[in-house]
């Protein structure tokens, strides 16, 4: 029997811990699939290497997004092609290896240390935020200014819960392309026509019609987290999450740079939302690059938006210090490629405000409309805000 | 007829006229061996389709397409009755039938009209690949009605019950990532991320399928094109070409009758390699020019 063949059982102690190591690095792996995989391992040859990462990486991914660590974790975890006798040896993890970790994404590294004992999580006194702040590097200080990005207060959060129970931001409706029995319609029901007349022996009595189902407009919401936006971000952030709860929806934050606040806001809870979000949102507080920000969105997510029926909500005071130019050219885009883009505005509390700054009057000029989100009255009207801008 | 390796995979998909890499070919072997659908996903034109197309040549199977788009109901996917037939049995039927008869007798399989995933269904041995084509384009509730067919290889229709596969299908889904794909659809198939092919391999790809093609021009095409696609030109562009379209403009440049590629034939010719206007006013004189320049080495 080969060294490494599947069939000795190794294999599947190996594959195992390899799924965990995936899991850990936050690659959506169940044992169903490390099941498939050990399966796939004895369809291949597994002293050839690239057939098992191949195999392996057909079964265990599942996104593109998640290829990347794949093949890192595989490269640490099954070492040295060539030789079979020490295939063994070299399948135990060997994340320690000195001189490999700066090759490694954090992701990876973290995934292959052996795992910490919760302490952190189990005891979230202020005792221990203290401790961490004596032993401050430049990333914990950057952590650190936007920590209170990480919970709302209790009044907070029941505010938002309250707010967001009150007014579930009743999307638009369009019809869709699917239809569906209606007593009134536009063309025959056949299918339940005919039912309908086979239950009275074949006799035609009413014609069944069929109509367009209705669905709700999918969202895109852009969220500006720079410093003139710090006070209205993180509550907007809380709210649109409760609010839009259910519907299609694509997240980001922008300040100097764009942050996909998708997989944060697929989180239920709105506190561990906004936690996840505070993690990912790295430019808090900083200074706002609007244009260049929807050109990362353009370039990168530009197919996620579907054409025509997305509502853009860009939540930004238009305090823009990037060039006009370039945010006038992504933003037709973006209207060309949406239904309606909304500038939802806070600097409208101010009476007689008028969009003087560069990037405000090029957003204002652009956008099919300017609303206001600056306190609760606004936020209780917006819903039939954007229904009206909507009817425009 | 099924390939018994890898390699066996591998040189019948070559002899069809399809260049996988081997990565692609152990993906495919294995969604045959473990007769699980396969997820392509990857940038519009590196061959996704192309290589559904091949496979059923390599495996002497039926191909069936289902094309989807926004809206598409399983009516279009999967059967509908022939109401008209339906209707015409009624009437001769009329008073002779009780109301059960009738209805047992117009709902029975020969008033069906087949559509591609319940033919792929029962196609005779050895079976059907089925293209399940852009699956990225249907919408959400078609994903969920897909959930059945993927995972068991059956289709329940409520008159008749449940069709299970005579020979289950060669499935292949191909998304090009409009939007993620639910997580129950993916955790049904296998998956393969396609990219842009290496420099040989178009190379290879565009000799095969473009007859009359000077081996000089070939070479310059594979690498125009794939430099084209590095890094910093790609960024300069919003779709870098994909395969087909390197093979269409190779073909172009034949029937121009064209022998070495220069920077006016290549901008008189964007059009070809580029479908969007802000693309093709990218691709100046200048650029062409230095994309043209042999790399340094």
């Amino acid at each position: 029997m080969q060294l490494g063949d599947a069939r000795t059982g190794k294999m599947a102690d190996n594959l195992v811990a390899f799924g965990r190591a995936l899991r850990r690095a936050g690659v959506p792996v169940d044992s169903a699939r490390i099941a498939l995989a050990g399966e796939a391992a004895t369809l291949v040859d597994v002293g050839r290497r690239g057939d098992l990462q191949a195999a392996l990486e057909s079964t265990l991914v599942s996104r593109a997004q998640d290829r990347e660590v794949f093949v890192e974790l595989f490269d640490t975890f099954f070492r040295d092609p060539d030789v079979a006798a020490k295939l063994l040896a070299q399948m135990l993890p060997s994340a320690e290896a000195p001189g490999e970790r700066s090759k490694q994404r954090p992701r990876v590294r973290e995934a292959l240390a052996p795992a910490k004992a919760p302490a952190l999580a189990a005891t979230k006194s202020d005792d221990d935020r203290v401790e961490l702040d004596a032993a401050m590097t430049a990333s914990e200080e950057l952590r650190l200014r936007h920590a209170d990005f990480n919970a709302l207060g209790a009044d907070e959060y029941r505010l938002v819960e309250r707010l967001a129970r009150a007014l579930p931001l009743a999307m638009p409706e369009v019809a869709s392309r699917r239809t569906g029995a209606a007593g009134r319609g536009t063309r025959p029901h056949w299918a339940r026509t005919l039912r309908d007349a086979g239950r009275s022996g074949g006799e035609l009595v009413r014609l069944i019609e069929r109509r367009r189902r209705r669905q709700r407009l999918p969202l895109l919401v852009l969220v500006d987290v720079s410093g003139s936006m710090e006070r209205y971000a993180r509550l907007l952030l809380a709210f649109l999450h409760a609010a839009t709860r259910g519907l299609r929806r694509d997240v980001f934050a922008f300040g100097t740079h764009l942050t996909d606040l998708t997989p944060a806001f697929k989180l239920a809870d709105t506190d561990a939302m906004l936690e996840a979000a505070g993690r990912a949102i790295d430019d808090f507080a900083g200074g706002t690059r609007l244009g260049e920000s929807l050109a990362a969105l353009h370039r990168a997510h530009g197919r996620r938006l579907v054409g025509g029926r997305t509502l853009v909500l860009l939540v930004t005071d238009g305090l823009d210090t990037g060039e006009p130019e370039v945010l006038a050219r992504e933003l037709d885009w973006l209207r060309l490629h949406s239904r309606r883009v909304l500038w939802l505005n806070p600097l409208l509390r101010f009476d007689g405000y008028q969009p003087l700054a560069r990037g405000a009057a090029v957003l204002h000029r652009q956008a099919h409309g300017m609303l206001a989100v600056h306190n609760l009255a606004r936020l209780e009207e917006l819903a039939a805000a954007i229904a009206a801008v909507m009817q425009r | 007829m099924t390939p018994a390796s890898i390699d066996d995979l591998l040189a019948g998909l070559q002899a069809a006229g399809y260049h996988a890499d081997r990565r692609l070919a152990t993906a495919a072997f294995l969604a045959l061996r473990l007769q699980r659908p396969l997820l392509l996903e990857g940038e519009p034109g590196v061959g996704k389709t192309e290589l559904a197309k091949s496979l059923a040549q390599v495996l002497g199977r039926e191909l069936l397409r289902l094309q989807c788009y926004d809206g598409l109901e399983h009516r279009d996917a999967l059967y509908e009755w022939n109401y008209a037939a339906q209707l015409l049995h009624m009437r001769a039927v009329e008073g002779r039938e009780s109301v059960d008869e009738i209805e047992r007798e117009v709902y029975q399989p020969r008033y069906l009209i087949r559509r591609p995933l319940l033919q792929a269904l029962q196609a005779p041995a050895p079976g059907a690949v089925l293209l399940v084509d852009e699956v990225d384009r249907a919408d959400e509730p078609f994903e969920a009605f897909l959930l059945e067919y993927l995972g068991e290889y059956q289709v329940s229709i409520p008159e008749i019950g449940t069709v299970r596969a005579v020979v289950p299908p060669v499935t292949i889904l191909t998304s090009n990532r409009t939007r993620d794909l639910h997580d129950a659809v993916k955790r049904r198939c296998l998956y393969h991320w396609l990219d842009y092919p290496d420099r040989e391999r178009e190379l290879a790809i565009v000799r095969s399928r473009v007859p009359g093609l000077a081996d000089s021009l070939a070479r310059q095409v594979a690498d125009f094109v794939s430099r084209l696609r590095s890094q910093p030109f790609a960024d300069a562009f919003q779709r870098v070409p994909g395969i087909a379209e390197s093979v269409e403009w190779a073909r172009a440049l034949v029937a121009l009758d064209t022998l070495a590629l220069d920077p006016e034939v290549v901008t008189g010719t964007a059009g070809i390699l580029f479908k969007q206007r802000e693309d093709v006013a990218a691709l100046t004189h200048e650029r062409a020019t230095e994309l043209l320049r042999p790399e340094p080495a």
